[in-house]
């Protein structure tokens, strides 16, 4: 008998290539995009720079030397890279900022007795010019650490001692250690892998609305369509109209798993190749599959809430009002995940955050990623039982005189 | 009432659908939709082995008591018993015994006309009998194997209907409910359908009940008629014993007779 209905609800569901290509294609294009679109907006915006050497010089500390001319170069590049367009002349585009080396740099840069300083205009309207002179800091810091050194160094030998220049520099510092949540030391690969963690679980914003969808048409669609009145006098159990339908929708789910899983992996090849940094390393096997079933339980999970709902509500109208509701409801915490951890809340909300069962997909990746399988585990059967809670509520609130006269 | 007084005890459990002498009974059955009576006291007994028409204006209560019968209703007072088993206690045995077609019902418009026969197959008859049910099923729907395999919301409303009547037919069932099948539909469509029905129930000896406007229609297919108004039987029995009765030349008089004797 459940069957019979997943047979139906299976090419009823094929029937609709549009709405499937939609579905598989909408983690595969949103997250390259996001990705691309953070890499791009950070690197869109231009600003206009100018960098002037009016020094031309050279100086050395022992056998370190510089030259302004080389050190221009580098302030451009920096810039360049930053999204500045560097001028050769001052035009008419309204500069961001203007850099100039002036004259007597190098000497002084290099002596033992002065100072040398880098002057920066900075046009105040300009959002930009915050960036840059980020980025021209950058370059000077790198420069003055290395002359700092050197000039230690030389100064060492002038004196005849050995100086460590280091200690003089940061005699003293912060070491910032990564520890597990019992306090052992992890990795930075491995503490890189709970920023890895928060991000999956809000990539699981996109997987949840299309078989909310499904099974909405699916119930409401055949109130709609007049079909379902013949199946409500079949011998068909009530049971497996439900389960019929909510395990017929889920295997969307399961599309949608494969497709955002696929889309993760893109979204950390372009920073990769952007970067040059191999990000794809940190997805485990074990992240991968554990992300996998998030997805496909958020996805039944979602089914079941809006199941008990869309039995005695009827209309599309209504449905989809809350529908919408538990779309909030799961984005606000795959959001929220992006920045707390939820297990970490206080007792009250954390018991209410703990009914929900999108907050168990969550604490699901997490536990993976720290290796509490175990805990994961839990995570999965507190999820199970609050589906198998709701798929109760469902029968219990199955009623076919409810169902034929509700307005649709 | 012309037949059926002190009609209390003639259904024996025991002998199920077979043995009875009737498929279907309502006595003194009532149903209210909040303050809308649908229903007042409706009795009424539904043959074995014949077409049953229950016949009356819109709103009559056609639909309430065939939803009531189909087991998706619950009366509010009264006695309804479908083949020997009492509703709803016995709902879940009786939804495997009837097959049911609602007032304008659909098929599945993304499925074939084919995959809609070979669904319901399924459901009632198992995997493996499925595609056999489902033959008989195209059969009685007089469509071409070309047009069962388009899918169904090409159809036109005739091929639809024809197709959603052959769905509740090829089961067999001890009783079945079509609810206005030939509304909405032209002279040559209708005519057929009818043909459909006769013979089935010829062919199987199984009990069908329907309703329908369209009372030359009516008298027409069925063997035996029931007049219902504002939720009451006003008579019953068959065609030609009901005209002579009221000395009518054809049912639409009897209508109108026992209307104006029921208000008077
Ligand atoms: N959900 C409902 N709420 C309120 N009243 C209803 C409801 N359903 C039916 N009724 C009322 O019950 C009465 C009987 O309705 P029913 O559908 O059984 O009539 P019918 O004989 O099938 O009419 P038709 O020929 O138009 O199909 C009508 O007066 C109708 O207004
Ligand atoms: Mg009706």
């Amino acid at each position: 008998m459940l069957y019979a209905v997943i047979w139906k609800e299976l090419r009823d569901i094929s029937r609709d290539y549009k709405t499937l290509a939609v579905i598989a294609l909408l983690p595969l294009v949103m997250m390259p995009l996001m990705s691309m679109a953070s890499i791009y907006v950070q690197k869109a915006q231009t600003g206009y720079a100018y960098v002037v050497d009016e020094d031309h010089g050279e100086g050395c500390v022992g056998s370190t030397c510089i030259s302004s001319e080389e050190i221009a170069e580098i302030i451009k590049k920096t810039l360049l890279s930053h999204g500045f367009v560097i001028l050769d002349h001052p035009g008419k585009e309204i500069l961001d900022i203007k850099v100039v080396i002036p004259r007597g740099f190098s000497h002084n840069a290099t002596s033992l007795n002065a100072t040398a300083e880098i002057i920066i205009y900075q046009n105040v309207a300009s959002s930009k010019a915050q960036e840059g002179i980020a980025a021209v800091n950058s370059v000077l810091n790198d420069l003055t650490r290395r002359l700092a050194e050197a000039k230690i160094r030389l100064l060492g030998k002038k004196a005849g001692i050995y100086v460590n220049p280091g200690s003089i520099l940061d005699p003293l510092s912060l070491k910032p250690l990564y520890v597990n949540p019992e306090g052992q030391s992890v990795s930075y690969k491995e503490a890189f892998q709970v920023t890895l963690a928060r991000i999956l679980s809000f990539s699981l914003i996109f997987v949840t609305t299309p078989s909310i969808a499904y099974i909405t048409d699916s119930i409401v669609g055949e109130k709609e369509r007049k079909t379902f009145e013949a199946l409500l006098a079949t011998p068909l159990p009530r049971w497996s109209i439900i389960l019929g339908k909510a395990v017929s929708t889920s295997l969307i789910g399961l599309v949608t798993g494969v497709s955002d899983a696929v889309g993760l992996i893109l979204f950390f090849t372009i920073p990769s190749l952007t970067y040059g940094i191999n990000m794809l390393s940190f997805l485990t096997p074990q992240l991968v599959g554990t992300h996998f079933l998030a997805v496909y339980l958020s996805v039944v999970a979602s089914l079941a809430m809006i199941l008990p709902i869309i039995i005695r509500s009827g209309s599309y109208r209504s449905a989809q009002t809350f529908s919408l509701i538990i779309i909030g409801g799961a984005s606000t915490i795959f959001f929220m995940s992006l920045y707390a951890d939820l297990s970490n809340l206080q007792a009250p909300l954390m018991y209410i955050l703990y009914l929900i069962p999108y907050t168990h997909a969550v604490e699901m990746i997490r536990a993976t990623v720290l290796n509490h399988y175990l805990n994961a585990l839990l995570h999965v059967l507190y999820i199970m039982a609050i589906i198998s809670a709701l798929m109760w509520v469902s029968l219990e609130l199955f009623s076919e005189e409810k169902i034929i006269y509700s307005r649709t | 009432m012309m037949e059926g007084e002190g009609i209390l005890h003639e259904t024996d459990s025991s002998l199920g659908g077979k043995g009875l002498r009737y498929a279907a009974i309502l006595r003194e059955v009532s149903k209210s939709f909040k303050n809308m009576k649908a229903l007042r006291n409706l009795t009424l007994k539904v043959p074995q082995g014949k077409v049953f028409g229950l016949i009356g204006p819109n709103g009559a209560g056609k639909t309430t008591t065939l939803r009531i019968l189909a087991t998706l209703v619950r009366h509010d007072s009264g006695y309804v018993e479908v083949l020997g088993m009492e509703l709803p206690k016995m709902r879940v045995e009786v939804r495997k015994r009837i097959a049911y077609l609602p007032e304008d019902a659909g098929l599945y418009g993304r499925l074939t006309g084919w995959e809609n026969l070979l669904y319901y197959a399924m459901i009632y008859a198992g995997k493996r009998r499925a595609e056999e049910v489902a033959m008989k099923g195209a059969e009685i729907s007089g469509l071409s194997e070309e047009d069962l395999n388009r899918k169904a919301h090409e159809y036109s409303k005739g091929m639809s209907r024809r197709v959603a009547i052959a769905r509740a037919l090829m089961l067999e069932a001890d009783l079945t409910i079509l609810d206005e099948p030939t509304s909405g539909l032209d002279v040559v469509s209708s005519y057929s359908i009818r043909e459909t029905i006769k013979d089935y129930v010829k062919r199987t000896g199984k009990a069908v009940i329907f309703t329908s406007h369209n009372l030359l229609e009516v008298e027409e297919v069925c063997d035996e008629v029931a007049l219902i108004h504002q939720g009451r039987i006003l008579d019953s029995g068959s065609a030609s014993s009901l005209k002579s009765n009221y000395r009518a030349r054809n049912l639409e008089e009897v209508f109108i007779k026992a209307l104006g004797l029921a208000e008077a």
